[in-house]
């Protein structure tokens, strides 16, 4: 599905967000002013973005866990300070200070987190269920890695999607790498998205490095679900340039992943590949570029002051028993 | 008041919530043709939509559940034996207990969770085992068991309106007990976190759900002549009604917890630990608990021994009051 000048726009804009917000979650990790740990998105974040930019409020999304989905939260409209505040264990984070890395905005369909990769495929088939009762064209954006596709939990929700026809479509972020496993080694075929085969579920293959690509996909397959034909498997191959989390070494199997990977990976930088295309088809200019980032940066300036800015959550357990059940 | 089964007394309360609350439905396996009686006959009321048949697939069919209710529908899904429910385990008790709490506390989670549970059908441990326990340990999910049908009615009802995950089994010992409940269109409900009185007595207090209370007043009324047995049903697990037990106890100052589960970290030692905690100055003597060995429930006919039974009540009731 071709996109118009300001869907383009658009993405670039939300791409360049999520750059410089992995930056400063990278940066405040190793400056020991996040809670947990990170696991960076830096030459990921086209996925997320493509992904999530053209969602309505009303669309449920369940972001893949690489970059904490800031990058996917972001473009559906999120304010990120109350994900930071959160992150930070302060009174104004999303969830009370509660829950270090988890997010939840129920108002944008974005209900939630778990520890347990691929836990997002069960809850999904239940938002297809409501969404498709509803009749109201909302669809699920369920994103997650090539690792979570591991999960028995993911062919159960590609079965029910499949045999109920829900508006889901299965988003897989394969960065070739689980931690320190690689994909080619934990899967018997080097596409994931192969899986949808077996279950007669429509399925795509795009380059997760280049924006433009992955959202037209992503515009077919949500159109495909608002019209009530189904869910739609789209794997976008991508790259995962850091380490899986902060401080764990970078290793392929039991080794340092090589210097000539790295070299490899960092020549397919998403913003780079994203600015090639913007400057040939001349859409945009290089200070369009400048002032998308520098609009970026203001906007993280703001978010870091209303996180460090917030006091800390230390409510007694008396008020945190009040919360255990609701109303 | 009419006299129905346990099972019909639960179908007609959920009927009768689909029937007001168009948000509610029911999903498992094979709920449409009613493995058990509890939801026969509803298909044909409320079409498949409201009436949901999954694939042998429990993680999945419990996301239909779990991820309709954060879309503000209510439903009720049925593992078919409550051991099935261990299969998305990390679904139905981690992720579901954590989810209100850990995000906020700002968006409630009305789920109810049912199966059979419970021996006597000699089919041993994965068909057998009591679940009630296992969720009652894990914060954030409300657990309830009826003992009765005018309970069972009431409790699901109850559940069904509650904005929590509610685990509510019922037990296949009793599916087919009768009992007194209001005409059909007379609402009413039996709120979670209340126990029940359902013998007075003075002399020793048993504790004892669902099956065991069963045994419980069949023990308590032949031991009428020399020992007073009072006996009060749980009901609720979580939330947990100690003020009944205490006020019990100052009377009686003896105990007996009857659980269909296992002695190790079960409900039974819950309740001893906080009667001790709570109440340490009103007992005349140490708290003694019939439950199941730490053993797999076996099949067979060694179940009818191995569980708890009225033999087993008896024996702790004459030597709490020795």
């Amino acid at each position: 599905m071709a996109l118009s000048i300001d869907q383009k726009k658009s993405l670039m804009t939300n791409l360049i967000r999520a750059e410089e917000f992995n930056r400063m979650m990278y940066r405040r990790m190793m400056q020991g002013k996040l809670i947990g740990f990170y696991h960076p998105a830096e030459g990921a974040i086209a996925p997320g973005v493509a992904a999530s930019t053209f969602l309505n409020q009303d669309d449920n999304l369940s972001p893949h866990h690489r970059g904490h989905g800031i990058t996917h939260m972001l473009s559906k409209g999120i304010d990120i300070k109350y994900y930071l505040a959160e992150h930070t264990g302060k009174v104004t984070g999303c969830c009370e200070g509660r829950s270090a890395f988890h997010f939840s905005f129920p108002e944008h369909k974005v209900y939630m987190m778990s520890g347990f990769i691929g836990y997002n495929f069960a809850p999904a088939v239940g938002w297809g269920f409501a969404a498709k009762q509803r009749q109201k064209g909302q669809v699920v954006m369920n994103c997650s890695g090539d690792g979570s596709y591991g999960q028995g939990r993911a062919h159960e929700a590609l079965l029910m999607a499949q045999n109920w026809k829900l508006p889901i479509i299965f988003f897989c972020e394969n960065n070739g790498m689980s931690i320190f496993s690689t994909a080619m080694e934990m899967h018997p075929k080097p596409d994931i998205s192969s899986l949808a085969e077996g279950f007669g579920m429509p399925s795509a293959i795009v380059d997760g490095q280049n924006v433009f690509e992955v959202a037209e996909a992503c515009l077919e397959a949500i159109a495909r679900a608002r019209a009530g034909d189904g869910p739609t498997f789209i794997e976008a191959k991508t790259l995962r340039f850091n380490e899986h989390d902060i401080g764990t070494p970078d290793l392929s199997g039991w080794e340092e992943r090589s210097e000539q990977e790295h070299a490899e990976m960092r020549a397919r930088e998403p913003v780079a590949i994203a600015t090639k295309i913007a400057l040939e088809e001349g859409w945009l200019t290089q200070p369009d570029i400048e002032h998308m980032r520098e609009a970026a940066l203001r906007e993280i300036t703001d978010v870091e002051a209303f996180a460090d800015e917030s006091e800390i959550a230390r409510p007694p357990v008396e008020e945190l028993m009040q919360g255990v059940f609701a109303p | 008041m009419r006299t129905i089964t346990l099972t019909d007394a639960i179908r007609e309360a959920i009927e009768e919530e689909m029937r007001v609350d168009s948000s509610v439905f029911v999903v498992g396996q094979d709920v449409r043709g009613a493995i058990f009686p509890h939801t026969k006959g509803l298909v044909e009321e409320f079409g498949t939509d409201r009436v949901v048949d999954t694939p042998i697939a429990e993680s999945g069919m419990y996301g239909v559940a779990f991820g309709a209710a954060q879309e503000g529908m209510r439903p009720i899904v049925d593992f078919m034996f409550g051991g099935f429910s261990y299969v998305t385990f990390s679904e139905c008790s981690v992720t579901t207990g954590q989810y209100h709490f850990l995000h906020g506390s700002q968006h409630a989670l009305p789920i109810v969770i049912t199966a059979g549970v419970g021996t006597g059908q000699r089919l041993a441990n994965d068909h057998a085992m009591s679940i009630h326990g296992t969720f009652a340990h894990h914060p954030g999910i409300k657990v309830a068991m009826p003992s009765t049908p005018y309970d069972a009615k009431g409790m699901f009802k109850a559940a069904i309106r509650d904005n929590n995950p509610v685990v509510i089994p019922w037990h296949m010992g009793i599916m087919m007990l009768k009992g007194e409940v209001p005409d059909i269109g007379d609402d009413y409900i039996v709120p979670l976190g209340v126990a029940d009185v359902k013998r007075v007595g003075s002399d020793v207090t048993v504790l004892a759900n669902s099956l065991q209370l069963q045994h419980a007043l069949s023990v308590a009324e032949k031991l009428a002549p020399e020992i007073s047995v009072e006996v009060i049903d749980p009901r609720s697990f979580v939330p947990f009604d100690m003020e009944t037990l205490l006020t019990s106890l100052e009377k009686t100052n003896r105990l007996v917890i009857v659980d269909e589960d296992w002695e190790s970290g079960g409900f039974a030692a819950t309740v001893s630990a906080r009667v001790v905690e709570q109440g340490f100055d009103l007992l005349d003597a140490p708290i003694l608990r019939v439950t199941l060995p730490n053993m797999p429930v076996p099949g067979g006919y060694m179940e009818e021994y191995v569980a708890p039974n009225p033999e087993r009540i008896e024996a702790a009731i004459r030597e709490v009051c020795l």
